[in-house]
């Protein structure tokens, strides 16, 4: 333990001096900074040379991050991952969604965040960013079948949608009461087009290139105003933290656009594709499923770790719940109150983003998201038993008892066998309710079923078909995991 | 309070309870009982409901822990934190008025529990002697069934079984025919007649005012909490002193 603690300080201290000479180099431009970093002999490349990032990004902001066949693809996607070849260090990608990605940068769940995020004054307070390498725009956009709507002038007490804490939000507010609408916010480009196509909504201020792409991809939608000169993107880090990650980031970024591989990145995504043809709903069905399915994995893996979790806290408290003492008594009920007293996502939101903040160690996604559920649903699993122990008749424990039984022999013997038979559907109730749980985790990037599917058509824009697929996939895995519970249920406790 | 109680009882007591007194919250149900029983008495106790005859049986093994007062069971004092009350329990016998038979076992699984659990005998042992006592109440048939196919007097006598199992020298029957219809009455009396036949020392709460008088060789009558009047059955049920007992007496019989 102590050796591995000295290395890993070595080996920081190390790292932060590199970062610091390339930090000051590149005042003096990169000259200097390949100079410093080849007069350091430990680090032969660079100072991020073999290191391995965790950057956090949107789930989708098509075209800059967005899913192909299951895959992270994207201006964003290309632009990190050539610069991590061309300085040598390593990208493990997080799709976490924009304001989870933003969070997760400040709590250092990830090191960077490149997400079409516009530089900004305030942003600037909380992050550091690298130069800007993208100049985008904001731009309105209305259902294809609205005519009505052609200018800002048109939408006098109308609703419009904005991405929450986007440049196209900012711009909207900037503008509402000039032109007397009002602004409602939505978390991801595929929610708000719905919402303007259901009607919902007048119109979407979005990011251009991100409205460009989906118009392109057949959303439903078509701009009717000219782009609104806006700020730039740039790559971000946590303020003060990794400095030699932008450094780096810097440096290629300026290489890439030396060597042309900028632009043709650029060219690949935004140079207009030819409009996607639809394919029907079962070409949906069948390109989607591979994804779906793997997410259905985690599903499944997420329940099943966390019902079994549940079920030895459910256990032990409630055998605390029917104890004599009165201390563990008041713990299980103090622990049955936080949990069942607070939301589900509260939950997830403070394990994966309030608790590292408070603590500096990171949590990865699959242990918070079962945490968050097995904690929960330990506090049910404990009402559960606590119920199920109390409605055997206390004439049982007596007779057990008055025959020199121990308490514990009693328990065991005598009451839990008839409590478990009255527990067992109350069990399989909550294992069921804790499998639709783990779609809330999809809130915090965990890429379950309900995520999966939201990536699908935050990519294809056909929501309703891809959501009845994902809504089928649980149904049937429900019906058959609840009749196999029956079965053994009938099976052992009959 | 002391455990030096116990030689201040006389040496052929089996039970010995002193100024025993049990309070629910601010509700007082017993107000003070001394009982003395000898080994093989049988002792019944009457009275109206409500006057802590269940809860003065409970309390002779510790079902409900006595307030004030002492109970020594064959020289144990159930008041002493020391005293291994699971040890105790062995030797007395318990019978209720709901049977509390373990549904979810057999006839046969019910009465080899406590003797397996307790390691007093092996399985195969408990099997022979559970088949014996099956057989002494008439239920040997009935061996592989579930409580829920017997009839309330065959459950009452698979109780008295059970707590026979593991051969205890006191038997506490608490209404122990009060829930049953009447024509099955007879067959669990027979059971507890017989017992009190060999020498059982037993403590029987019942309202069988005819069983008492034949069986017992003592009868209590109690009323609000307190022992109005004992004595031979002759004396209690013949010559009542206590008006109280007189009133009880001419309702009931």
């Amino acid at each position: 333990m102590v050796p591995l603690l000295r290395k890993l300080n070595i080996f920081r201290a190390g790292k932060f001096a590199v970062a610091m000479t390339a930090l000051l180099a590149l005042g003096g431009g990169f000259v200097g900074v390949s100079a410093a970093a080849a007069s350091q002999p430990v680090q032969p490349q660079t100072a991020v040379a073999g290191e391995t990032y965790i950057i956090g990004t949107d789930t989708t902001f098509a075209p800059f991050e967005y899913r192909k066949d299951g895959e992270l693809t994207g201006i964003d996607m290309d632009l990190i991952r050539d610069i991590a070849a061309i300085q040598g260090f390593t990208v493990e990608i997080k799709s976490l969604g924009f304001d989870a990605a933003l969070q997760a940068l400040q709590s250092n769940q990830v090191d960077g965040v490149i997400a079409g995020m516009s530089i900004t004054d305030e942003r600037k307070l909380v992050f550091d960013f690298s130069d800007p390498y993208f100049d985008s725009g904001v731009q309105m956009a209305v259902a294809d079948s609205n005519t009505e709507v052609t200018g800002y002038a048109d939408l006098a007490g109308e609703t419009v949608v904005a991405k929450r804490g986007s440049e196209g939000e900012t711009f909207a507010n900037s503008i509402k009461d000039e032109y007397d609408f009002t602004v409602k916010s939505l978390a991801d480009s595929a929610t708000m087009y719905d919402d303007v196509k259901a009607g919902n909504s007048v119109a979407v201020f979005d990011d251009y290139p991100v409205l460009a792409y989906g118009i392109n991809q057949n959303n439903g939608l078509k701009s009717v105003t000219e782009k609104e000169q806006g700020s730039s993107y740039g790559f971000a880090v946590n303020k003060g933290q990794n400095p030699e990650l932008l450094a780096a980031f810097n440096t290629g970024l300026a290489e890439l656009k030396g060597s042309g591989g900028y632009q043709s990145i650029l060219d690949k995504y935004l140079e207009q594709p030819a409009p996607a043809a639809a394919s029907g709903f079962f070409g949906l069905l069948t390109d989607s499923l591979p994804a779906l399915m793997k997410g259905l994995g985690l599903t499944l893996l997420a329940t099943g770790l966390s019902i079994l979790i549940a079920l030895v806290l459910g256990v032990l408290f409630g055998f605390f719940k029917v104890s004599e003492s009165r201390v563990l008594r008041g713990l299980a009920s103090i622990y049955v109150s936080i949990f069942r007293g607070t939301p589900l996502l509260v939950q997830a939101f403070f394990f994966y983003f309030g608790l590292p903040q408070l603590t500096g160690q990171s949590i990865d996604v699959l242990t918070a998201g079962v945490l968050t559920l097995s904690l929960n649903a330990g506090a049910y699993m404990t009402e559960i038993v606590r119920g199920g122990i109390q409605s055997v008749d206390p004439g049982q424990t007596e007779a057990g008892r008055s025959l020199g039984l121990s308490y514990v022999t009693t328990m065991r013997r005598v009451v839990l066998p008839q409590a478990v038979k009255i527990m067992t559907p109350s069990f399989i109730n909550q294992f069921v309710m804790t499998l639709k749980d783990t779609s809330l985790l999809a809130v915090i990037g965990f890429a379950e079923l309900t995520y999966q599917g939201q990536q699908i058509y935050a990519a294809n824009f056909r929501t309703g078909e891809t959501l009845l697929i994902v809504a089928a996939l649980y149904f049937i895995v429900i019906n058959l995991l609840t009749l196999l519970s029956n079965k053994l249920d009938k099976r052992f406790n009959k | 309070m002391s455990t030096s109680a116990i030689t201040t009882t006389s040496p052929s007591s089996k039970i010995s309870v002193r100024g025993l007194r049990k309070s629910f919250g601010s509700n007082e149900v017993l107000k003070g009982l001394d009982v003395e029983i000898d080994e093989g008495e049988v002792v019944c106790v009457i009275g109206p409901s409500g006057s802590g005859k269940s809860t003065f049986l409970r309390c002779l093994n510790k079902l409900d822990e006595h307030t004030a007062g002492t109970v020594i069971i064959d020289g144990f004092d159930l008041g002493d934190k020391n005293v291994d009350l699971n040890e105790v329990r062995q030797h007395i016998g318990m019978v209720f008025q709901h049977f509390n038979l373990f549904p979810h076992m057999t006839v046969l699984q019910n009465i080899m529990l406590a003797p397996v659990e307790l390691k007093k005998e092996s399985k195969a042992d408990a099997r022979a002697t559970a088949l014996k006592l099956l057989e002494r109440v008439g239920l040997f048939e009935k061996a592989d069934a579930r409580p829920a196919q017997l009839s309330g007097g065959q459950k009452q006598r698979v109780a008295i079984a059970r707590s026979l199992a593991v051969n205890p020298d006191i038997m506490l029957f608490d209404e122990a025919t009060s829930a049953l219809d009447p024509e099955m009455v007879g067959e669990v009396l027979q059971v507890i007649r017989d017992l009190a036949a060999e020498g059982m020392t037993m403590v029987v709460v019942t309202h069988e005012m005819g069983f008492a008088r034949e069986v017992a060789d003592r009868v209590i009558f109690m009323a609000e909490g307190v022992i109005v009047e004992e004595g031979t059955p002759a004396e209690l049920f013949g010559n009542p002193q206590q008006p109280r007992t007189q009133d009880f007496l001419s309702k009931v019989l």
